[in-house]
Protein backbone atom coordinates (compact mmCIF):
# COMPACT_ATOMS: atom_id res chain seq x y z
CA UNK A 1 0.00 0.00 0.00
CA UNK A 2 1.79 3.07 -1.63
CA UNK A 3 0.34 6.87 -2.14
CA UNK A 4 2.86 9.26 -3.73
CA UNK A 5 1.61 12.88 -4.55
CA UNK A 6 3.66 15.14 -5.88
CA UNK A 7 2.49 18.82 -4.54
CA UNK A 8 2.50 22.17 -6.45
CA UNK A 9 3.25 25.25 -3.62
CA UNK A 10 -0.58 26.61 -3.95
CA UNK A 11 -2.27 27.79 -0.48
CA UNK A 12 -3.63 24.95 1.92
CA UNK A 13 -2.04 22.14 -0.29
CA UNK A 14 -0.77 20.23 2.72
CA UNK A 15 -4.02 19.71 3.56
CA UNK A 16 -4.38 17.10 0.19
CA UNK A 17 -1.36 15.28 2.44
CA UNK A 18 -2.93 15.66 5.62
CA UNK A 19 -5.65 13.68 3.86
CA UNK A 20 -3.50 11.10 2.63
CA UNK A 21 -2.71 10.79 5.88
CA UNK A 22 -6.39 9.79 7.35
CA UNK A 23 -7.13 7.90 4.51
CA UNK A 24 -4.17 5.62 5.22
CA UNK A 25 -3.65 5.36 8.32
CA UNK A 26 -7.42 4.57 8.71
CA UNK A 27 -7.21 1.80 6.12
CA UNK A 28 -3.89 0.49 8.77
CA UNK A 29 -5.89 0.27 11.83
CA UNK A 30 -4.64 3.33 13.28
CA UNK A 31 -6.28 5.14 16.04
CA UNK A 32 -7.70 8.47 15.20
CA UNK A 33 -5.24 10.67 17.66
CA UNK A 34 -2.22 8.81 16.29
CA UNK A 35 -3.84 9.91 12.44
CA UNK A 36 -4.22 13.28 14.15
CA UNK A 37 -0.66 13.45 15.37
CA UNK A 38 0.71 11.92 11.98
CA UNK A 39 -1.55 14.64 10.04
CA UNK A 40 -0.13 17.75 11.96
CA UNK A 41 3.57 16.34 11.16
CA UNK A 42 2.63 16.05 7.56
CA UNK A 43 1.33 19.94 7.28
CA UNK A 44 4.58 20.87 8.99
CA UNK A 45 6.69 19.07 7.10
CA UNK A 46 4.86 20.16 3.65
CA UNK A 47 4.59 23.72 5.07
CA UNK A 48 9.01 23.81 5.67
CA UNK A 49 9.38 22.34 2.28
CA UNK A 50 7.45 24.51 0.03
CA UNK A 51 9.17 27.40 2.37
CA UNK A 52 12.75 26.02 2.34
CA UNK A 53 12.21 24.12 -1.16
CA UNK A 54 10.84 26.75 -2.90
CA UNK A 55 9.26 24.51 -5.17
CA UNK A 56 7.14 21.16 -5.91
CA UNK A 57 6.96 18.69 -2.61
CA UNK A 58 7.29 14.98 -2.77
CA UNK A 59 5.89 13.25 -0.53
CA UNK A 60 5.12 9.48 0.08
CA UNK A 61 2.97 7.61 2.38
CA UNK A 62 3.14 3.71 3.08
CA UNK A 63 2.96 0.93 5.70
CA UNK A 64 6.17 0.20 6.89
CA UNK A 65 7.36 -1.78 9.94
CA UNK A 66 10.11 -0.02 12.31
CA UNK A 67 11.95 -1.74 15.65
CA UNK A 68 10.20 -4.84 14.49
CA UNK A 69 6.52 -2.58 14.94
CA UNK A 70 3.98 -1.81 12.21
CA UNK A 71 4.01 1.48 11.15
CA UNK A 72 2.92 4.45 8.79
CA UNK A 73 5.71 5.75 7.16
CA UNK A 74 5.72 9.22 5.80
CA UNK A 75 8.56 10.87 3.44
CA UNK A 76 8.78 14.27 2.45
CA UNK A 77 11.13 15.71 0.00
CA UNK A 78 12.20 18.86 -1.67
CA UNK A 79 14.67 20.02 -3.52
CA UNK A 80 15.87 23.13 -2.28
CA UNK A 81 19.38 24.03 -0.94
CA UNK A 82 19.26 21.85 2.29
CA UNK A 83 20.03 22.60 5.57
CA UNK A 84 21.98 21.00 8.75
CA UNK A 85 19.43 18.99 10.88
CA UNK A 86 21.95 19.06 13.68
CA UNK A 87 21.88 22.79 13.98
CA UNK A 88 18.27 23.60 13.25
CA UNK A 89 16.98 25.70 15.85
CA UNK A 90 15.27 23.66 18.61
CA UNK A 91 12.00 25.45 19.70
CA UNK A 92 11.14 26.25 23.64
CA UNK A 93 8.32 27.91 25.00
CA UNK A 94 10.71 29.83 27.15
CA UNK A 95 11.81 31.60 23.78
CA UNK A 96 8.45 32.40 22.12
CA UNK A 97 6.98 34.71 24.93
CA UNK A 98 8.03 38.22 24.64
CA UNK A 99 9.81 37.54 21.32
CA UNK A 100 8.44 39.23 18.20
CA UNK A 101 9.11 35.57 15.76
CA UNK A 102 6.98 33.07 17.45
CA UNK A 103 7.83 31.21 14.40
CA UNK A 104 9.90 27.68 13.85
CA UNK A 105 8.41 25.21 15.30
CA UNK A 106 7.94 22.85 12.44
CA UNK A 107 10.94 20.46 13.62
CA UNK A 108 9.92 20.14 17.01
CA UNK A 109 6.60 19.57 16.12
CA UNK A 110 7.50 17.03 14.00
CA UNK A 111 9.89 15.67 16.22
CA UNK A 112 7.23 15.23 19.67
CA UNK A 113 4.32 13.67 17.57
CA UNK A 114 6.11 10.95 15.09
CA UNK A 115 7.77 8.07 16.86
CA UNK A 116 10.93 7.99 14.74
CA UNK A 117 12.21 10.85 12.58
CA UNK A 118 15.16 11.30 10.13
CA UNK A 119 16.25 13.76 8.01
CA UNK A 120 18.74 13.98 5.59
CA UNK A 121 20.18 16.95 3.93
CA UNK A 122 22.22 18.07 1.15
CA UNK A 123 22.08 20.97 -1.15
CA UNK A 124 19.26 20.27 -3.91
CA UNK A 125 17.77 17.38 -1.56
CA UNK A 126 16.34 17.56 1.93
CA UNK A 127 14.03 14.15 2.97
CA UNK A 128 12.67 14.46 6.11
CA UNK A 129 11.53 10.59 6.60
CA UNK A 130 8.72 10.08 9.76
CA UNK A 131 6.86 7.16 10.94
CA UNK A 132 3.98 7.01 13.48
CA UNK A 133 3.04 3.41 14.83
CA UNK A 134 0.07 1.87 13.80
CA UNK A 135 -0.06 1.20 18.04
CA UNK A 136 1.44 3.49 20.17
CA UNK A 137 0.57 5.72 23.01
CA UNK A 138 -1.52 8.59 22.23
CA UNK B 1 -11.36 16.81 9.26
CA UNK B 2 -9.68 18.76 6.53
CA UNK B 3 -11.75 21.49 6.18
CA UNK B 4 -10.21 24.42 4.90
CA UNK B 5 -12.22 27.44 5.46
CA UNK B 6 -12.58 28.06 9.42
CA UNK B 7 -15.70 29.16 10.82
CA UNK B 8 -15.43 31.71 13.57
CA UNK B 9 -18.06 33.62 15.60
CA UNK B 10 -17.71 35.55 19.08
CA UNK B 11 -20.17 35.69 21.74
CA UNK B 12 -20.58 38.08 24.96
CA UNK B 13 -20.81 35.36 27.62
CA UNK B 14 -20.83 37.46 30.78
CA UNK B 15 -19.55 40.84 31.45
CA UNK B 16 -15.95 40.19 30.96
CA UNK B 17 -16.26 37.13 29.65
CA UNK B 18 -15.85 36.87 26.04
CA UNK B 19 -16.34 33.20 23.60
CA UNK B 20 -14.53 32.45 20.43
CA UNK B 21 -16.01 29.63 18.67
CA UNK B 22 -13.91 27.86 15.86
CA UNK B 23 -14.24 24.95 13.11
CA UNK B 24 -12.13 24.44 10.80
CA UNK B 25 -8.32 24.61 9.35
CA UNK B 26 -5.96 27.16 11.70
CA UNK B 27 -3.84 28.00 9.39
CA UNK B 28 -1.93 31.70 9.36
CA UNK B 29 -6.11 32.44 7.94
CA UNK B 30 -7.44 30.77 10.58
CA UNK B 31 -5.96 31.63 13.19
CA UNK B 32 -5.91 35.13 12.28
CA UNK B 33 -9.87 35.38 11.98
CA UNK B 34 -9.69 33.76 15.65
CA UNK B 35 -7.58 36.90 16.39
CA UNK B 36 -10.14 39.32 15.01
CA UNK B 37 -12.35 38.41 16.84
CA UNK B 38 -10.48 38.08 20.25
CA UNK B 39 -9.39 41.59 19.65
CA UNK B 40 -13.19 42.52 18.90
CA UNK B 41 -14.17 40.91 22.39
CA UNK B 42 -11.25 42.62 24.09
CA UNK B 43 -12.62 45.65 22.92
CA UNK B 44 -15.94 45.23 24.23
CA UNK B 45 -14.35 45.24 27.65
CA UNK B 46 -14.04 41.21 27.97
CA UNK B 47 -10.36 40.74 29.79
CA UNK B 48 -11.52 36.38 29.29
CA UNK B 49 -11.40 34.79 26.47
CA UNK B 50 -12.74 31.51 26.13
CA UNK B 51 -11.80 29.50 22.99
CA UNK B 52 -13.82 26.37 22.12
CA UNK B 53 -12.20 24.47 19.04
CA UNK B 54 -14.77 21.90 18.88
CA UNK B 55 -14.66 20.93 14.97
CA UNK B 56 -11.17 21.80 14.64
CA UNK B 57 -8.94 18.87 14.17
CA UNK B 58 -6.22 20.22 12.27
CA UNK B 59 -3.99 22.72 12.80
CA UNK B 60 -0.48 24.07 12.07
CA UNK B 61 2.50 26.30 13.61
CA UNK B 62 1.91 29.38 11.95
CA UNK B 63 -1.82 29.16 13.02
CA UNK B 64 -1.06 28.34 17.16
CA UNK B 65 1.94 31.47 16.71
CA UNK B 66 -1.10 34.06 16.59
CA UNK B 67 -3.27 32.03 19.42
CA UNK B 68 0.17 33.05 21.09
CA UNK B 69 0.07 36.72 20.15
CA UNK B 70 -3.63 36.47 21.40
CA UNK B 71 -2.62 35.01 25.08
CA UNK B 72 0.29 38.04 25.26
CA UNK B 73 -2.21 40.50 24.47
CA UNK B 74 -4.33 39.34 27.31
CA UNK B 75 -1.78 38.82 29.60
CA UNK B 76 -0.24 42.31 28.71
CA UNK B 77 -3.74 43.52 29.68
CA UNK B 78 -4.08 41.47 33.18
CA UNK B 79 -6.05 39.15 30.93
CA UNK B 80 -6.76 35.61 30.84
CA UNK B 81 -7.11 32.86 27.95
CA UNK B 82 -8.97 29.57 28.24
CA UNK B 83 -9.46 26.70 25.63
CA UNK B 84 -11.99 23.97 25.62
CA UNK B 85 -12.96 21.18 23.61
CA UNK B 86 -9.69 20.09 22.24
CA UNK B 87 -8.60 17.10 20.10
CA UNK B 88 -5.94 14.93 21.90
CA UNK B 89 -2.88 16.26 18.97
CA UNK B 90 -4.38 19.99 19.83
CA UNK B 91 -4.13 20.12 23.13
CA UNK B 92 -0.53 18.32 23.23
CA UNK B 93 0.85 20.80 20.18
CA UNK B 94 -0.48 23.51 22.54
CA UNK B 95 1.88 22.12 25.44
CA UNK B 96 4.90 21.90 22.88
CA UNK B 97 4.46 25.15 22.16
CA UNK B 98 3.58 26.43 25.46
CA UNK B 99 0.26 27.86 25.22
CA UNK B 100 -1.05 25.59 27.89
CA UNK B 101 1.47 26.95 30.41
CA UNK B 102 -0.27 30.40 30.34
CA UNK B 103 -3.40 29.34 29.75
CA UNK B 104 -6.25 27.23 30.99
CA UNK B 105 -7.80 24.43 29.19
CA UNK B 106 -11.12 22.83 29.91
CA UNK B 107 -12.74 19.54 28.59
CA UNK B 108 -16.04 21.38 27.06
CA UNK B 109 -17.67 24.64 26.90
CA UNK B 110 -20.19 24.03 30.62
CA UNK B 111 -17.50 23.00 32.62
CA UNK B 112 -15.01 25.83 30.96
CA UNK B 113 -17.83 28.38 31.87
CA UNK B 114 -18.36 26.64 35.30
CA UNK B 115 -14.47 27.48 36.48
CA UNK B 116 -14.40 30.73 35.15
CA UNK B 117 -17.13 32.33 36.43
CA UNK B 118 -16.43 30.61 39.88
CA UNK B 119 -13.24 31.91 40.45
CA UNK B 120 -14.44 35.63 39.72
CA UNK B 121 -16.91 35.61 42.22
CA UNK B 122 -13.94 34.42 44.85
Amino acid sequence: MEVVLHLPVVPNVELVAAKAVETLGGALGMHQTHVEAASVAMVEACLNAMEHGGGPVTVRLHSGNHAEKPCLVIEVEDHGQGFDPATAPQNSPSRVLGCSSKRGWGLTLIRELMDDVQIRSEPGKTLVYMCKYVESSP
Amino acid sequence: MNEERIKVSKNLLSEGLGLVTAAGYINNEGGQAIADAATELMDQGCKTLLIDLEGTRIINSIGVSILLEILEKLMDEKGRLAFCNLTPTISKTFEIMGLVQYASVYTDREDAVKAIEGDATV
